[in-house]
């Protein structure tokens, strides 16, 4: 019996694949096309809408307010990615290279992923408040002014790390499943070779690691565009002078502080086209480079 | 060129003792393979020697340096293994380079020429551009040997090399390596399960078993005078046939047949060497067991000159081998295995006489399973025979 013989007519596949299909439009394909609608009329609270054509997107394209989000937007999620990936190998490593204690470690760097982001963020809060925070002497000791209340890159460094931070477990974890599917040979054969330790991580783990850190880049990039918006919003609001001022965070206050839905709905297909070439971009260079072992 | 001793070394999982107390010397320049069962400690002690774990008590050295402590790039040796671990995003050629690259010691020169000369002696040289995917499994072995051979180490270890290659390449492989041994002279330790791989690549064997060595000896002399019972069923295949008996006057004696037992050599201690003459009349032993190959057992009418000591036996199976016919017999409560001509008309069920080759009778003790009988370098076996027989 083929594959295609399973079921006894295209009644019962249709029963079958209707409640993901139901899902999937009520709440993303519909969505998605309404919003696209929407970016094409003048739109918002108590006003009756009126088709503009493309005039919205003309809008924001002549905005530098816009562009700025756009360039910090990038820049941050750039940052995020690297640096997720970056902190969570080398984590990733040490615990693969520890003896005793591996899932304690292990533990102690995955939890604050099982945080709720609001919460991660008020944690941050109080360890970094320019007054209050318990880091904050310590740091001010080192010479250094905490003030990323009023200074903006500083307050864009404490939400990159919020968000690096938080994402650092679920990186941890597809890490090490990786690292530990390496053969102990190859690391013993380095070993008698004299290779050094992070020689051997970048030469001989990453190469061959390249398929897991490809999924986790894209999975890291659509995080770092849409799922940091509960660290901006908690702790800077997009400020001080829009240094935070990320996209996602931009359309929410474009469409529920200004309830211009038309512009808000232009901005999210504009971070929609934005993230899918990201993604193409990243998909064609996993093909390139990506090393799928034997 | 480096001779390895090891001294009362040990090594401890946990509460696992896998290696207990060796005491071996391995020769400069000697090829050693290290035989025994899952389990025996055997690729320990060669992990042991690599540095790749940590004695828990004893000593290594490498000529007069004691190496026990040291990190594994100090001790200059290199390890082939099982699974080959090629780095497998690397070309034949950065996977041979890549330690020496790491190593810092070598010139690109050199590391040039080195890598030309062993792709030479390896036929190799077509197989250094490609990535180990586009390799086979012998091909990859070889380029896993080639990495180990430029770097000109003290000693090569390898840990089962050839045990994930098909039956043929595997003999193919087993040729080179001899050949490469040959050729290189270096000091090499072979750690195998396969007693076959033992016997055709070692100058001498180490038989292992419960983390203990159980034997040291040039291959032959391992298969003719096996120290105990264990060496002799691992070594030889089929394993050789223990049958309880008693010894009474010179007589291995047993409910269905006695064999005389013509003066032979007492086994030493760890039965290393033939040692001095013994009169088994010397000794009666209510239990012994009595060691018989299944080669050295045959059907009476196929072997006449063996003399005419034979006793009769049932045939239960018959496993045709195509060169000879492997016959399962019982006698009595005993059963045991014999090599036949391979085209005998033995039916299960039928009743076959049976002779021996009085030469290759083997005396073990049923408690310890030492071996404290060999009949070989006896006299001419007809004469003696017949004397016993007519006793």
């Amino acid at each position: 019996m083929s594959t295609r013989e399973i079921f006894d007519g295209r009644l019962e596949a249709a029963l079958l694949l209707a409640p993901t299909l139901l899902v999937s439009v009520v709440f993303l394909y519909y969505p998605t096309a309404l919003a696209f609608r929407t970016s094409l009329f003048d739109s918002g609270f108590g006003r009756a809408e009126e088709f503009v054509g493309l005039e919205n997107y003309l809008t924001l394209l002549g905005s530098s307010a816009y562009h700025s989000s756009v360039v910090i937007s990038v820049v941050f999620a750039a940052l995020v990615v690297a640096g997720t990936i970056a902190v969570s190998l080398y984590l990733t490593f040490l615990i693969h290279e520890v003896d005793t204690g591996q899932g304690w470690y292990l533990i102690s760097v995955i939890w604050p992923y099982a945080l709720p982001p609001a919460v991660a963020a008020l944690v941050f809060l109080f360890v970094f408040h320019p007054t209050l925070g318990v880091l904050t002497g310590p740091i001010e000791a080192l010479g250094l002014e905490v003030d990323w209340f009023n200074d903006g890159p500083q307050a864009f460094l404490v939400v990159l790390l919020v968000a690096i931070w938080k994402q650092i477990g679920y990186n941890v974890i597809f890490m090490i499943a990786a690292m530990k599917n390496i053969p102990d040979a190859l690391t013993e054969t380095a070993e008698l070779d004299g290779v050094g330790r992070l020689h051997r991580l970048v030469s001989v783990y990453v190469p061959i690691m390249t398929p897991t850190l490809f999924f986790l880049v894209i999975i890291n990039t659509i995080y770092a565009f849409f799922g940091t918006f509960a660290f901006v919003d908690l702790l800077t609001s997009g400020g001080p002078a829009n240094a935070t001022n990320v996209l996602i965070f931009d359309l929410y206050r474009e469409g529920f502080s200004f309830f211009n839905f038309g512009v808000a709905s232009t901005k999210s297909v504009v971070l929609f086209l934005v993230v899918a070439v990201l993604m193409v971009i990243q998909f064609r260079l996993t093909e390139e480079y990506s090393y799928y072992g034997a | 060129m480096t001779t390895i001793t090891l001294e009362n070394l040990r090594k401890e999982f946990d509460d696992v003792v896998a290696v207990d107390g060796l005491d071996l010397t391995i020769r400069d320049g000697e090829f050693l393979v290290v035989v025994g069962p899952s389990g025996c400690g055997k690729s320990t002690t060669l992990r042991l020697l690599a540095g790749l774990e940590t004695a828990t008590d004893g000593e290594i050295r490498m000529d007069d340096r004691d190496v026990t402590g040291t990190e594994p790039p100090e001790r200059n040796v290199a390890m082939v293994f099982q699974n080959y671990a090629l780095y497998p995003h690397m070309t034949g050629r950065r996977n041979i380079t890549f330690g020496m690259n790491a190593g810092g010691s070598f010139t690109d020169e050199e590391i040039d020429r080195r890598v030309a000369e062993a792709a030479e002696t390896l036929d190799i040289t077509g197989l250094l551009d490609r990535k180990p995917q586009a390799m086979s499994g012998g091909e990859r072995q070889r380029v896993a040997l080639g990495r180990a051979i430029v770097r000109d180490p003290d000693a090569f270890l390898m840990d089962e090399p050839l045990s994930n290659l098909d039956a043929k390449l595997r003999i193919q492989m087993r040729a080179e390596l001899t050949r490469l041994h040959a050729e290189l002279g270096t000091t090499t330790v072979y750690v195998t399960h396969d007693q076959t791989e033992a016997m055709t690549l070692g100058e001498r064997v180490v038989v292992m078993d419960d983390g203990r060595i159980q034997q040291v000896d040039p291959p032959q002399s391992l298969y003719d005078f096996p120290a105990n019972r264990f060496v002799a069923e691992f070594i030889g295949d089929p394993a050789m046939n223990m049958i309880d008996v008693a010894v009474e006057g010179g007589v291995a004696v047993h409910d269905a047949f006695r064999i005389p037992l013509p003066a032979g050599n007492a086994a030493g201690e760890t039965g290393s060497e033939a040692e001095s003459l013994a009169d088994p009349d010397a000794g009666d032993r209510p239990h012994a067991v009595l060691g018989i190959r299944p080669e050295d057992l045959h059907p009476a009418r196929e072997r006449p000159d063996l003399g005419e000591t034979e006793f009769d036996a049932t045939v239960d199976v018959t496993e045709p081998l195509g060169d000879s016919l492997l016959v399962h017999c019982s006698v009595g409560d005993a059963t045991f295995k014999m090599s036949a001509e391979p085209r005998s008309s033995l039916e299960p069920g039928g009743t076959v006489s049976v002779t021996y080759d009085p030469e290759r009778l083997h005396l073990f003790e049923p408690e310890t399973g030492e071996a404290f009988y060999h009949s070989a370098t006896a006299p001419a076996p007809s004469d003696r025979l017949e004397r016993v027989v007519n006793d």
